[in-house]
């Protein structure tokens, strides 16, 4: 399966730095799906669930309080406010 | 005749101080490094956003958004978050910051770190302890704010760190946006629903990434300011007990061969 390069940047720190099949998120315009090939694009998503399907076939679920996705030819990057993967109580705060 | 006594307690006031700097010193050792990461995390997001800011700010859409309007320079109408420490004893580190702040007296300052607040008499928050969750409300109030016109500008001073032994006390304005020179930006770039709301949206983010990687920026040379006051301060205490021990050995010696030649003297031989 193809994969693209994807990037979860917050301000505490990269959250993910990987390959991954499949990014779901919530857009401004409505829920959107990105995969690899994707045209170059940008948008602010909501705050809302993030689920991303890893090479694996795996997936992983997590909430993005808001923020930009950025889709580049070459990479997609997601910058979020705050973001915090399923089961977590919230992003860990800064010492 | 010097008094001995005296001698023997500074002596002793300044080796408490000796150990007061140095445990300082130990507690922003061991804080530097931590610090220093949350500040490389901080500037990842920040470039990131900064990016993204300046790839928008190209297109002529969003000249028209209310974030890119420079209104006036006026000093009354302008905020400035001022980012101090929470604690003295950091050599020149919150002296530089309240410098460099006097030049814009006049201004609505925003304290950020306990200094800052005591100074500017504000509700007490930490530097150390700001979370990106806090930096993020402030942001958003702040944007709220700029875009309905209750102010015209806004600046942050912070520290830059530049290298363990030096750092720089700064101001950056934020707000209004200022359009970067470069024309790098591919125009193919397909933006939903168009540039203005993305730029709307993005600017709160863009403002509280910069503030984030402010705090820690500052918040690292805070420790690193502090640990290299407290070396030189141990290092003088160490000198001026050397110098001390000196000059109580010689009186406690001066005393006694007086003593002796008191006796001799005494003894009327």
């Amino acid at each position: 399966m193809n994969t693209f390069k994807l990037k979860i940047s917050t301000p505490n720190g990269n959250i993910y730095d990987g390959a991954a099949v499949k990014l779901d998120v919530r857009g401004i315009e409505g829920e959107l799906a990105v995969m690899a090939g994707h045209i170059p694009f940008m948008t602010a998503i909501k705050p809302g669930h993030c689920d991303i399907l890893l090479e694996d076939g795996s997936e992983r679920h997590a909430r993005a309080e808001g923020g930009i996705l950025n889709v580049a030819a070459d990479s997609v990057t997601l910058l979020a406010s705050s973001f915090s993967w399923a089961g977590q109580a919230g992003t860990p705060r800064q010492a | 005749m010097p008094d001995t006594k005296a001698l023997r307690s500074r002596i002793k006031s300044v080796d408490s101080t000796l150990h007061l700097t140095k445990a300082m010193g130990l507690v922003a050792s061991s804080k530097i490094r931590r610090a220093n990461e949350a500040m490389m995390k901080g500037r990842d997001y920040s470039s990131a956003v900064n990016e993204v800011i300046s790839q928008l700010a190209v297109s002529k859409e969003c000249a028209k958004s209310a974030y890119m309007q420079s209104r006036s320079d006026d000093i009354s109408r302008t905020r400035i978050i001022i980012i101090a420490g929470d604690r003295g004893l950091a050599g020149g580190y919150n002296a530089n910051i309240f410098r460099l702040a006097a030049h814009y007296a006049g201004a609505q300052f925003i304290p950020i770190g306990k200094r800052a607040c005591d100074r500017y008499g504000a509700e007490i928050n930490s530097s150390e302890h700001y979370s990106s969750d806090d930096a993020a409300a402030l942001s958003r109030k702040l944007c709220a704010e700029f875009a309905s016109g209750d102010y015209d500008r806004l600046g942050i001073i912070h520290t830059k760190y530049v290298s363990m032994l030096t750092q720089e006390a700064v101001i950056d304005w934020l707000l209004p946006l200022s359009r970067s020179e470069s024309t790098a930006t591919s125009t193919s770039i397909v933006f939903e629903p168009d540039e203005i709301s993305i730029l709307n949206a993005v600017v709160p983010e863009y403002v509280a990434g910069i503030l984030v990687s402010a705090i820690r920026e500052s918040f690292a040379s805070e420790v690193a300011a502090r640990r290299t006051a407290m070396d030189s301060a141990g290092k003088n205490a160490g000198d001026m007990i050397d110098r001390l021990q000196l000059e109580y050995n010689r009186a406690r010696q001066g005393a006694i061969t007086q003593e002796i030649t008191e006796i001799v003297a005494g003894s009327g031989v």
